[in-house]
């Protein structure tokens, strides 16, 4: 048995029950899956009977060894053995009205910092890394303030993210990060990990965006937006050293970030910094330029490559009688105007105290459709505003989506909120609102819909009602973005090093509010995958705009990941070089090939020679395999198949190539040559190929079969192929 | 290396994970001796030959093994209750008592987990939990809970328990005589309903790893067979892996079913021959390995103390079933009857306790040994505190002891099964032929003997005494790689250690002669 010498000494705090750790020696296969991941070196290896030997005496009781064994060989019992989490600051304004001073402050001292960055294990496969949207790396930088570096801290930081400061405030830790956490996932509490990343904010700078390589250089990008997804994918090109232009159809960028996240949430320091680095990086930023379906793609012509990057502006409005009537408006008027009203000390008419006949006045009330954060942001702005906010949402509490501390402020601040009960019809005198009629509901379990209860209406009298439910795309542009809004819902076999690391064993920890985290983080990392391919050639789309309404930090990474797409492509727009021509390599290439004898693969080998012979990088990998990854550096996609069937019958691909062809991620434009390989007649098993590629927007410009007696030379055909592809308005 | 530059030595990438993930090196120290003994050359991995692999890649390929069973097994639940009561007569009987078992074991003996691989009662849990007869589905049907830690730590002897309860129902209900053809169909049932309950309520192969009557039998008489299985090319691709995917499922295959890393498989003990792992292997560094016979039982390093308890509760059972046949048992249980007011043979208490004390004397001389030989002041090594990898002075003698009789063992289980094979196998074709009307218990065939007394008996003795000839090889093997370190007195110890499987060998044949004189 190997205990590691330096291993660290646990301390069992009073009240916790030391932690066992057992191992299943029969069901123990060695795998070491637990051994390399254990944070505590509490495991190692019997090399007598290779299986794994415990040292409970080092154990910290976090489970990761129980979420990532593939057999469920071994066994922890006991408490996770972790200190109490330093908790945040939160103000509670004496004064509420007219009051915009932020009311959660983080960490105020080193002292709680330190304290809190020692409760985190730093795994070795860190769960609250898959559980970040943007994969920030958690450990890093929890080490670094550990060790005093805020420096190196950023540094960490600034490898996947551009708003630290922002997605401290505004993420929602508990579902993402801080649900992953292992603590978490072992049903303790997590690491106060977007308080360390504030701290690390509040305490040193965003540091400036410097060039850090040249992969960009020559690329001109428009981005359509500049909210968090425009950031993101702008950030990340113009550290590569290409030329951003950012259209925005508002006044000032930002997108929600702006106007969006009131100024208590998100003082206008921070929410207007990422610009600020982004303009000083040589950003280019166009206000007030809203880009429609033909400014894409007049866009199009002018730039390299578009990043769709507007967001879902939409506001999802409710249907009921009465909703037409004055008085009625949507979340994103009545922020938009709010802030401005908070900001100079005014307090719009809509709001103004009512006077009744007999000359008492009285706050005027204003109806919140829904009880989500944006209805929390509307409600928390009215209340300031000197009005009695009323927020009805007709979800059960233990089911809404709504963050238990913003909610918890908010009815702190005094405005009410009703869940189970939903809004009926609104009721009119003199063409304006007057009285909203409520109906109670009901919900059985969080994947349900509530139901309305008739005959419980309820009335309210109402001076003013904010749609707050939501947004939606805007329909002019969806267009350009076919996968929109894309379902952030993760298909057949998780990837393995995902379930190796434990976060999907752990489907709804406690801290996560029951919420599925691994679930939601899979399902998020379906969007960052899509986000890398372009959604039409030289198109590509990020945040709201790809997935419809979600998350800052979402659509931030999005919009990096867009941005890598592009640096990876290097697309060029007509005129500008045909991409193959004015590289010192020439066409990038990949052969896929399926193969059941090794025929199809040798005859793909030969192609792959001949396109080497022109000068092309090929890389061969098998049909099964191919992955988004392969597609983005790739100039030429050639995909070989065998032809099953008989010889009248069911010819066509192979059953193996047709899944694979069907699963191809969006080619927007992307060159494909076809072959494929059989015995007697092919029959129509090319354009059943070419079908397939062209469903996925790929072109198709070239296809060839090889019976057994090949009538012509694979290499012959590759040079072709090379031909067609390198002229010059054939790249994308 | 500080922080900072292990961050900037990693080149930015679109996926940032792999960089924040930092997995402790795995442990390699010891990994080449342990496995050294039990690892195979790459010239018999027949994985290697594209024909071969295409086979194997195939998902349709457990499914055609299997499906030819499930037949077999589904008409002998129908024919039981539909077709002719004569035992002998009928195909679900005559199928399974004359011809089943007996090439059960001779697929044990040869191949290994031949039989798992197409087992119908496992194969239609599995199709059922899968929801799929071959493709690799997605969801799974059933709750898919882990087997509680009090069963699975004892490995295969809930499996061996299973067996001598299903094996004292067949000799209370006289099934395998073979009895009323109704009898077998009642235990088949019996067989594929709790086989479809276990697969419904656990996950993968639960059932055959750890309930199924015959596991602990195959896992251990299994081991002399050639097919070592599914095992790893090359071991530091296997500790390297991330993914694991033979283990956890992968696009093509699902996580092996039984248990089992072919990264660190020793013997053949566990592997089901499903071709999952194979199937799942990201990097094609899966093989299918042939190996010497016995191979199994000499070479892993690793003993397991439930298979060593199997091996001797194995043998109890088979010496209690010799042993029942002669007078003087008959006459004991004769009187145990009228004192217990038990109805007839087999007394439960005479039952149990008679394979409990040979059990236990198989035990009791490796205890002995132990005592005599084992030379103070040897180090055993830690191992975890579990009953399957416990170590101990007595273990340290036992495990090895009892792995060496393994060929005897199976050898006497082989030649129970050949009285009915060569006076009955034949009548399987009247009993085929009674589907239409052309069987008859008159028939020459039906009569036909393919051998008979006293030459089964002494092909029985043969089978014995290749089966002691075996054990006393394997014996020889282990004891020079394992006791001779550890004792004293080298020379005294070796023959006290390779008298085992020789009485083994001489009981187990002279109780044939005795069986013969007695009938």
């Amino acid at each position: 048995m190997t205990i590691i010498d330096d291993a660290p000494v646990r301390t069992v705090p009073e009240g916790l029950t030391a932690p066992t750790v057992k191992v299943l020696t029969d069901r123990c296969a060695g795998c070491q899956e637990c051994v390399v991941r254990c944070p505590a070196q509490a495991l190692s290896m019997d090399v007598d009977t290779w299986t794994v030997a415990t040292a409970s005496e080092l154990c910290v009781g976090c489970r990761q060894c129980e979420r990532t064994c593939p057999f469920a060989a071994i066994q922890v019992s006991g408490s996770p053995l972790v200190e109490e989490r330093q908790q945040v600051h939160i103000v509670h304004p004496e004064q509420v009205e007219g009051d915009r001073s932020e009311t959660r402050l983080g960490f105020t001292s080193w002292a709680e910092a330190l304290a809190e960055a020692a409760r985190c294990l730093s795994c070795p496969d860190p769960t609250c890394v898959r559980g970040c949207p943007a994969h920030n790396d958690i450990p890093g930088f929890v080490a670094a303030v550990a060790d005093g570096d805020l420096d190196t801290a950023h540094r960490i930081l600034s490898r996947t993210t551009v708003m630290p400061d922002v997605c401290s405030r505004v993420c929602d830790q508990a579902v993402q990060c801080e649900g992953a956490c292992t603590w978490s996932l072992a049903g303790g509490t997590p690491v106060a990990i977007g308080a360390i990343e504030r701290f690390i904010t509040d305490n040193a700078p965003v540091p400036p965006l410097g060039q850090d390589s040249n992969v960009g250089a020559g690329l001109s990008v428009a981005v359509v937006g500049a909210g968090p997804a425009g950031i993101g994918a702008a950030a990340t090109l113009v550290k590569a050293g290409a030329s951003v232009t950012v259209f925005e159809r508002d006044a000032e960028p930002g997108g929600l970030l702006g106007w969006g996240i009131p100024e208590f949430t998100l003082p206008k320091a921070v929410s207007d910094r990422p610009w600020v680095t982004l303009t000083e990086a040589g950003v280019e930023l166009r206000c007030n330029e809203g880009v429609d379906a033909a400014g894409v793609e007049r866009l199009r012509q002018e730039y390299d490559a578009v990043v769709l990057a507007h967001g879902a502006g939409t506001p999802i409005r409710m249907r009921v009688p009465g909703a037409d009537l004055e008085g009625v408006e949507d979340a994103t008027a009545f922020l938009h105007e709010g802030r401005e009203a908070l900001a100079s000390g005014t307090v719009p008419d809509s709001l103004a105290p009512r006077t009744a006949a007999d000359g008492t006045t009285r706050p005027a009330t204003v109806l919140v459709l829904g009880a989500g954060n944006t209805a929390m942001d509307v409600a928390r702005i009215a209340r300031r505003l000197g009005a009695l906010p009323v927020c009805v949402d007709w979800l059960d509490r233990k089911y809404a989506p709504v963050r238990p501390d913003e909610l918890a402020e908010a009815e702190d601040e005094g405005v009410e909120v009703r869940f189970s009960s939903t809004l009926d019809h609104l009721e009119g005198e003199d063409g304006r609102v007057a009285r909203a009629v409520l109906l109670t509901t009901t919900q059985e379990s969080a994947s349900s819909l509530p139901t309305p209860q008739p005959g419980s209406g309820q009335s309210l009298d109402v001076d003013l009602v904010v749609m707050a439910m939501g947004y939606r795309l805007d329909a002019d542009l969806t267009a350009h973005v076919p996968a929109a809004p894309l379902k952030r819902q993760a298909t057949g076999v998780p990837d393995r090093r995902w379930i190796g690391s434990g976060l999907l064993a752990a489907p709804a920890p406690p801290a996560a509010r029951g919420r599925p985290i691994g679930t939601l983080a899979l399902g998020r990392e379906v969007a960052l995958s899509a986000a890398i391919l372009p959604e039409e050639e030289r198109v590509w789309a990020a945040g709201d705009a790809l997935v419809g309404p979600s998350t800052v930090v979402e659509a931030m990474a999005q919009g990096r990941r867009a941005a890598f797409g592009i640096l990876e492509r290097q697309p060029r727009r007509p005129g500008r070089g045909n991409g193959a021509g004015d590289r010192p390599v020439g066409l990038r290439v990949v052969v896929a090939t399926e193969s059941r004898s090794g025929t199809t693969e040798r005859i793909g080998g030969e192609i792959a020679a001949g396109l080497v012979a022109q000068g092309a990088t090929v890389r061969q990998v098998k049909l099964a395999d191919l992955g988004a990854a392969d597609l983005l550096a790739t100039d030429l996609l050639v995909i070989g198949s065998w032809v099953e069937g008989l010889v009248v019958a069911k010819v066509g691909p192979a059953p193996a190539a047709r899944r694979a062809l069907a699963e191809l991620p969006g080619l927007a434009g992307l060159p494909v040559a076809l072959f494929c390989t059989y015995g007697i007649n092919p029959r129509r098993t090319l354009d059943t190929m070419a079908d397939a590629i062209v469903a996925k927007g790929g072109r198709v410009v070239g296809s060839a079969a090889f019976g057994r007696k090949p009538n012509h030379a694979p290499r012959t055909v590759a040079k072709a192929w090379a031909k067609e592809v390198s002229s010059p308005v054939a790249v994308g | 290396m500080t922080l900072l530059e292990d961050h900037e030595q990693t080149r930015s990438t679109a996926d940032p994970i792999p960089v924040a993930v930092h997995l402790r090196p795995p442990h390699r120290e010891g990994i080449v001796e342990h496995f050294a003994p039990s690892d195979l050359p790459s010239g018999w991995d027949v994985a290697r030959h594209p024909r071969v692999a295409r086979i194997l890649h195939n998902r349709r390929l457990q499914f055609a093994l299997i499906l030819p069973n499930q037949i077999v097994f589904w008409a002998v639940i129908f024919l039981g209750f539909l077709g002719t009561a004569v035992p002998g007569l009928n195909f679900g009987t005559a199928i399974t008592w004359y011809v089943w078992f007996c090439l059960v074991f001779v697929m044990m003996v040869v191949v290994g987990r031949a039989w798992c691989a197409m087992c119908p009662f496992g194969g239609f849990g599995e199709w059922i939990q899968r929801r799929a007869l071959w493709q690799r589905a997605q969801k799974t049907l059933g709750l898919g809970r882990k087997v509680p830690e009090p069963i699975a730590r004892y490995g295969f002897i809930t499996s061996v328990g299973a067996f001598l309860l299903l094996t004292w129902i067949e000799e209370f209900f006289n099934i395998a005589g073979p009895g009323n053809p109704m009898a077998t169909s009642f235990m088949v049932i019996g067989i594929v309903s709790s086989a479809l309950l276990f697969f419904l309520v656990f996950e993968r192969r639960s059932f055959c790893r750890y309930i199924c009557p015959l596991s602990g039998l195959i896992g251990s008489v299994g081991s002399m067979g050639s097919v070592a299985g599914f095992r790893t090319r090359d071991r530091n691709t296997c500790l390297t892996c991330t993914t694991k995917d033979c283990m956890r499922g992968g696009t093509d295959g699902y996580g092996c079913p039984w248990y089992t890393w072919p990264g660190s498989a020793d013997s053949n003990t566990s592997c089901g021959l499903c071709t999952e792992c194979y199937k799942s292997c990201p990097s094609d560094n899966i093989g299918l390995y042939l190996q010497k016979p016995l191979n199994s039982v000499v070479a892993p390093v690793r003993r397991r103390a439930d298979v060593a308890w199997v091996v001797a509760i194995l043998w109890g059972l088979v010496i209690f079933q010799q042993f029942n046949a002669l007078t003087v048992y008959s006459n004991f249980e004769g009187w145990l009857n009228r004192v217990t007011h038990f109805p007839h043979y087999p007394n439960p208490i005479a039952y149990t306790g008679i394979i409990a004390l040979v059990a236990a004397a198989v035990g009791g001389v490796a205890w002995v040994i132990s005592r005599a030989f084992f030379r103070p002041g040897t180090e055993l090594g830690l191992a975890p505190d579990s009953f399957v990898a416990r170590k101990s002075r007595f273990r340290a003698y036992f495990l090895p002891i009892a792995y060496g009789v393994i060929p005897v063992v199976g050898a006497d289980y082989f030649a129970r099964q050949l009285p009915k094979f060569f006076k009955h196998a034949t009548r399987v074709v009247p009993a085929v032929g009674s589907f239409i009307g052309h069987g008859s218990t008159s028939s020459a065939i039906y009569k036909f003997h393919i051998l008979t007394d006293p030459r089964i008996v002494i092909a029985q003795v043969v089978v014995i005494g290749l089966g002691t000839l075996a054990a006393l090889w394997t014996t020889h093997k282990i004891t020079n790689r394992e006791l001779a370190p550890i004792s004293r007195s080298t020379a005294a110890m070796r023959i006290s250690v390779m008298a085992v499987p020789l009485l083994f060998g001489v009981a187990a044949a002279w109780m044939y002669v005795l069986m013969q004189a007695a009938s």
